[in-house]
């Protein structure tokens, strides 16, 4: 028996009924224990079909890495290296920081395959080669956006302009949330820096704000607000909690109004929450091999750290965690952001922890349920950028036309590589796949069909991959 | 619970249903055109691209005329040669409409409609909401339940109860009264001292004078204005990437002072619009047009400047067409609107109205207008008469120095060395000089004399001191002059690198006209959104404030008026409302006036209702019958937005500043170590002195990291337009008002405030400090309860003197002399409890 301890006012519980998804909601509800007056919106609901994953880690590298020198391998690239730019692929085109004929740029990385199926990779990412196998690549992806706010924005909710509500709340809103003690959608930064478009990488949009993306924090509370105040020990906030509660039923039994009870049940929810989302913030709770496996370390505010936390949370039922890592623009501003070397030293903050987090699911019999994606927000030029083109420093330019992302797990097929980029990685050259062909495919594997995951909105039922997507069957186990 | 929700589903069903079988003739409005926009628009539906057959269902014209296959969709009158019947009744999958890849299924009721339809003959109305409103009579007859009715609203609701078999509640007592009005128009409470003044008054207008002096108070603009800052999406912050700081709180304050003043709705429109194209537009008027400048600018680097210029346009036409008449436009940016009659090619001519203003996406979001505040003008002032004493003194009268200024004048090597200003008058003839020419050559001549170098030097000082006070800069809207204006084309599929053909200014042909005689622009516009026979303004407008006062809206789709858009619960009500408050006033012996877009008159009305003043109690059974209060059997209770929560927290415990206006203020928030992308610091640091303590919608509002207890409060991030604030509750609210130190805080202050002033006695105490949280006096249950639990707490902290130190200062500061620390830990949690009661989200 699990007390309802969440509530939107019934006035959109019902507006959410009359449609697609709500009456699914509607149906659990009715075939559900509930006993209290109000429904759950984020408790466990039945999906469209039966969907291969239960949950999501999105790795997203805050930016845009440079796929030319990690996964997607061109030799035509290199052996033309230092040529000008065809013009056949620059006509029509805008770049953000390029202007007039830059010159192509062949990786300074050296490539090789790797695991039983070939995968290609370069030495920047040694770790990941030993998990070849587990990987899917998509090779084709490609965006109409190339500033870093709106290419985000694409990705995370379907329209490059704000205001819409990130993957994570669509699926919360379409699944709920196994967890009744943590939310049901986290959202952890690294390195330092928001993403471009700050919080609305993780914003509810126009559902509901139970729906929301709750950004965990590395240091301070972990949640804002979960700790009690300076001076009352958890007995105390007992006693004053009791307290409440008992003032409130008085109300709730004087007026009648349903909506005071779910209070009540809510400030036991937040108490239990006090306990639950210290516990499993706290990475020492680890093994140290486990630990040392993902390159943690306790106190650090570091991706590896969140990479360990994404289990963690995952382990207990958090339906969709995102992780945002800054510092992967690599425009050759500076020796950090040079392909050559400053790439390799990223890499090391990333690869290994990512390799443990694909390596751990495994080991745990986690990895078929969960998705693991890893991508930028677009991919990076194929030609070194205009700002930079004469420095010591290499760097490419925001690239929409084609780049490359990999999925782990969850009923994406391992060991697989779909689609290609063309000679010169500059377009798709066969498969492409759209950021909302993507979330398509995420949905589909969760089970929820996404034409039918709608949401009523000034007239108009959104969804989260607007009027497009596909399906991309191919990559599916 | 099962038992309501099975019991709402079967509403739900039944819904289509029972209009099949009531007698009467069909309306194509409230039976057809529902049926017609969800089952057949997709594809026989106002959006040319994706018309089948080339047949269109929502025009009579277009439904009637003869299709390609020779046949005829509809004939009225004649069931038997109408195709639509014979599809739509098929047996045969492939005839069958809609057609089974549509995956939309008919019922059998739905059916038998739109034959009775058509053999009644196949009339077709306009859609209601987009014919204007005309008075309507109450259904309930004068006189009719005196008991109850007070004013016109309550008529039509009474009416609408008996339909549904529903009775009032009786009216709530003088406390309950007194703290939701001042809830619902200050967003604060009451003071104990109105609170009583108003138990106490016995006078017949009581009621009345008590609701005016609320809606006198200051208080009463900055609750209003944050419903319309989310309409406006204002924010101090560009928006995109860096997401800079934005300085536009000029336009906040002219808001809470339009409020304030009550300026008219219709003038508080035009302004906004269109406030610079007015003749001899005021600085205010000007200010007004800020509000369009709150769309979002792209500073990150690389970006194209037209793509968000663009980008702000559409921001603007689909915002205007939102807030004012709560139609949704923004469909028709990419392709015809699939619903309501709106092409792309009439989207683009609204564009058109919007795409002539100066402002391009600039990092400095100019254009700019300087504002000056008044601390600074009293600044200017105030060198203004200092630097004109000291040049009185620099110019008194003295024969000697007059005689020495002719000859320097005389002297033409000396007045070489003179700035070009003063030569240029120096070349005129001494008769020729005005007065303050001459002025201006004696006080250059004396400058350069030593005696009075003093006096020269101080005043070139002031003169810099005072050029330096430039003012606020603030974006406005800026026409773009005659030979300078914009060409627009279409955006193919929206997109503003794919044009089209040229298009000219102007509305969608589904509403009324603009003037002939006047020019397709902004200021038109603004004054078309008012002008009379607008269908929609006023029904928009009355029913936001409708929604504010009563939790829910008449008509519950505020956000689509459209033919997609849910039928009102009171019609009738509705459009009484519209045309009261919209209506002139009335002149002299004429035919009855209404409001004259008086807001503060309308909501007077709303809230002087019985609707309004009745008790929330509610039974079971009539939760079950109407959970969610839309027949208003009951007073409306619901929780308070973000703002009032928290400003009512500071505002008890003695610390809310009164200071109103000005530059955003920074209350204290935890730091969360990040940097925007490519920008600063996402911290801040806390705003000295009362500053911290403003009321929340003073509060800097950076649109990519809003401040956290208000988004968990339902605030939005403000990028768009939002017109409904969902509603909800959750346990991260109960975190935010249990351990945020800011409510922290509030708690140890409103502790000091009962020990301070609450009397002797524990109860006394008690009594005032749960006064101050919910106005009314606590029932002897409920004191018990309090005295328990101070006294408990008091005994817990008494043995732990460093918790009880902590929970009594931190993060307040020290005590004050002669209060004891275990006592204050204790009447801290007191605090923390009141401002957590249920009664206090959600007024009684």
């Amino acid at each position: 028996m699990n007390p309802t301890m969440l509530h939107v006012t019934r006035r959109h519980f019902l507006r959410d009924s009359q449609l697609g998804l709500g009456a699914i909601a509607l149906g659990a509800l009715m075939n559900g224990q509930a006993k209290t007056q109000e429904p759950n919106p984020l408790r466990p609901r039945a999906a469209h079909y039966p969907g291969k994953a239960k949950n999501v880690i999105y790795l997203h590298m805050a930016g845009s890495p440079p796929h030319l020198d990690l996964f997607d391998y061109k030799p035509t690239l290199v052996r033309r290296n230092g040529e000008p730019c065809p013009e056949s692929f620059l006509r029509g085109r805008r770049f953000a920081f390029t202007s007039g004929v830059p010159r192509l740029l062949g990786t300074p990385q050296k490539f090789a395959q790797y695991g039983q199926s070939g995968q290609w990779m370069s030495e920047a990412v040694p770790n990941l080669h030993g998990v070849a196998d587990e990987l899917c690549f998509i090779k084709s992806m490609h965006t109409e956006q190339f500033n870093h706010a709106p290419a985000e924005l694409l990705l995370f909710t379907g329209s490059p302009q704000f205001g819409r509500p990130g993957m994570g709340s669509w699926v919360t809103y379409g699944l709920g949330s196994e967890s009744q003690d943590l939310p049901g959608y986290i959202a952890l930064v690294s390195s330092g820096t928001f993403p471009s478009a700050g919080n609305s990488c993780w914003n509810n949009g126009f559902l509901p704000s139970i729906y929301q993306g709750v950004q965990c924090r590395s240091s301070g509370d972990p949640v804002l607000y979960v700790s009690n105040p300076n001076g009352m020990d958890s007995g105390m906030r007992r006693l004053s909690l009791d307290a409440l509660r008992d003032l409130n039923e008085l109300q709730a039994s004087e007026l009648g109004n349903p909506e005071t009870r779910t209070r009540i049940a809510h400030y036991e929810m937040a108490f239990r929450m006090q306990t639950a989302v210290p516990e499993v913030m706290d990475i020492t709770r680890e093994s140290q091999s486990v630990i040392n496996m993902y390159g943690a370390q306790p106190g650090a505010a570091s991706f590896a750290n969140n990479c360990l936390l994404a289990r963690r949370l995952i382990e207990r039922g958090v339906r969709f965690v995102q992780l945002h890592d800054w510092g992967w623009d690599f425009h050759g501003t500076g020796s950090g952001r040079d392909i050559k070397f400053g790439l390799p030293v990223k890499c090391r903050t990333m690869d290994r922890a990512v390799t443990a987090l694909i390596r751990d699911l495994k080991h745990r019999g986690m990895l078929d349920e969960t998705i693991v994606i890893w991508s930028g927000e677009f991919g990076r030029s194929p030609f070194r950028e205009g700002r930079t083109a004469n420095g010591a420093n290499l760097g490419r330019d925001h690239h929409p036309f084609s780049f490359t992302l990999f999925a782990a797990g969850g009923g994406f097929k391992p060991g697989m590589s779909y689609g290609a980029s063309d000679e010169l990685g500059f377009d798709v050259g066969e498969n492409p796949v759209h950021p909302h062909d993507l979330q398509a495919t995420i949905l589909h594997l969760l089970g929820l069909e996404h034409t039918r995951l709608t949401y009523r909105y000034q007239g108009r039922d959104f969804r989260l991959t607007d009027v497009h997507g596909r399906v991309v069957r191919e990559v599916l186990a | 619970m099962q038992r309501w929700m099975l019991s709402l589903v079967v509403v739900f069903l039944s819904g289509a249903s029972t209009f099949a079988q009531s007698p009467g003739k069909v309306q194509f409005a409230r039976d057809i055109l529902p049926i017609l926009s969800t089952h057949c628009f997709t594809c026989h539906g106002p959006d040319a691209k994706l018309q089948k057959a080339g047949l269109r269902l929502d025009l009579f014209e277009t439904a009637t005329k003869k299709l390609k296959s020779g046949s005829h969709a509809v004939v009225p009158g004649n069931v038997k040669d109408s195709e639509l019947i014979a599809r739509v009744f098929a047996d045969d999958d492939s005839q069958r409409m809609p057609p089974k890849s549509a995956k939309k299924t008919l019922k059998d009721s739905e059916k038998a409609l739109l034959k009775r339809w058509i053999e009644e003959g196949a009339e077709y109305q306009r859609h209601w909401a987009f014919v204007a409103p005309k008075r309507p009579v109450p259904s309930l007859t004068v006189g009719a339940h005196k008991d109850w009715t007070r004013n016109p609203v309550d008529q039509f609701l009474r009416a609408r109860m008996e339909k549904e078999g529903l009775k009032p509640s009786p009216e709530a007592d003088r406390y309950t009264l007194a703290r939701r009005l001042a809830i619902d128009l200050t967003g604060l409470p009451p003071t104990i001292d109105m609170v009583d003044r108003f138990v106490n008054d016995k006078s017949a207008g009581a009621y009345e004078k008590y609701v005016d002096q609320l809606l006198d108070m200051p208080t009463y603009g900055e609750r209003w204005a944050h419903v319309w800052l989310d309409l406006a999406r204002y924010a101090d912050s560009n928006g995109f990437a860096t997401d800079n700081a934005r300085t536009i709180w000029k336009y906040r304050d002219w808001v809470i002072n339009s409020i304030n003043k009550n300026l008219p709705y219709d003038h508080f429109t035009v302004e906004q619009i269109a406030g610079d194209m007015l003749p001899n537009a005021t600085q205010d008027q000007i200010l007004a047009t800020a509000f369009h400048r709150n769309t979002l600018t792209n500073d990150e680097g690389g970006t194209s400047d037209e793509e968000f210029r663009a980008a702000a346009v559409v921001d603007r036409v689909n915002t205007t067409m939102q807030v004012w008449m709560g139609v949704t436009m923004a469909c028709a940016q990419c392709h015809d609107h699939k619903y309501d009659a709106i092409s792309q090619e009439e989207y683009f001519r609204m564009y058109a109205i919007f795409n002539q203003t100066e402002d391009a996406d600039k990092g400095d979001n100019s254009p700019n207008m300087l504002l000056i505040t008044a601390d600074e003008q009293k600044k200017k002032t105030e060198l203004e008469g200092t630097i004109g004493r000291l040049e009185k003194d620099l110019l008194i009268g003295n024969p000697k120095l007059d005689a020495a200024q002719s000859a320097w004048e005389a002297d033409k090597k000396a007045t070489d060395k003179a700035p070009a200003p003063i030569k240029k008058i120096l070349a005129l003839d001494g008769k020729k000089r005005n007065d303050a020419q001459k002025l201006d050559v004696t006080k250059y001549f004396r400058s350069t004399l030593p005696e009075f170098k003093k006096v020269s030097d101080e005043l070139a000082m002031l003169r810099k001191q005072y050029d330096a006070v430039k003012g606020v800069p603030t974006p406005i809207m800026k026409e773009l002059p005659a030979g300078k204006q914009r060409v627009t084309k279409m955006h193919l599929r929206g997109n503003f690198l794919d044009q089209g053909n040229e298009v000219k200014p102007g509305v969608p042909s589904l509403l009324h006209p603009l003037p002939k005689d006047q020019p397709a622009n902004r200021l038109t516009l603004a004054r078309w959104l008012v002008a009379p026979e607008n269908p929609l303004t006023a029904r928009v407008a009355v029913n936001r404030y409708w929604e504010q006062i009563f939790g829910l809206p008449l008509m519950e789709s505020p956000d689509d008026f459209g033919i997609r858009g849910k039928a009102p619960t009171h019609p009738d009500l509705l459009d009484w409302l519209s045309v009261e408050f919209s209506s002139p006033p009335p002149k002299g012996e004429g035919p009855a006036g209404g409001l004259g877009w008086d807001v503060k008159k309308l909501l007077k009305l709303i809230v002087s209702s019985a609707a309004y003043r009745q008790v929330t109690t509610v039974t079971p059974a009539l939760v079950e019958r109407d959970p969610e209060n839309r027949y208003l059997a009951r007073g409306p209770r619901y929780r308070s937005s973000a703002e009032t929560i928290r400003d009512q927290s500071l505002y008890v415990a003695g610390l809310l500043s009164p200071k109103m206006y000005g530059a955003p203020v920074r209350p204290p928030r935890p730091k969360s170590g990040l940097t925007a992308a490519f920008g600063g610091s996402t911290d801040w640091e806390t705003s000295a002195g009362d500053d911290k303590y403003r009321r929340a919608l003073y509060t800097q509002w950076r649109r990519t990291t809003p401040y956290p207890s208000m988004t968990t409060f339902d605030a939005p991030a403000r990028t768009v337009c939002t017109i409904t604030r969902p509603r909800t509750n959750t346990p991260l609210q109960a975190l935010v008002t249990l351990n945020d130190p800011v409510y922290v805080e509030a708690a140890q202050a409103l502790g000091r405030r009962i020990v301070k002033d609450g009397g002797a006695t524990l109860e006394a105490k008690l009594q005032f400090g749960f006064r101050l949280c919910l106005a009314r006096p606590p029932r002897d249950v409920e004191l018990k309860r309090l005295v328990e639990l101070y006294t408990r707490a008091q005994t817990e902290y008494a043995k732990n003197p460093k918790l009880a130190q902590q929970m009594a200062t931190d993060p307040i500061g020290p005590l004050p002399a002669g209060m004891q620390v275990g006592e204050m830990a204790a009447w801290t949690v007191v605090g923390n409890v009141l401002l957590n009661l249920d009664e206090a989200f959600a007024k009684r």
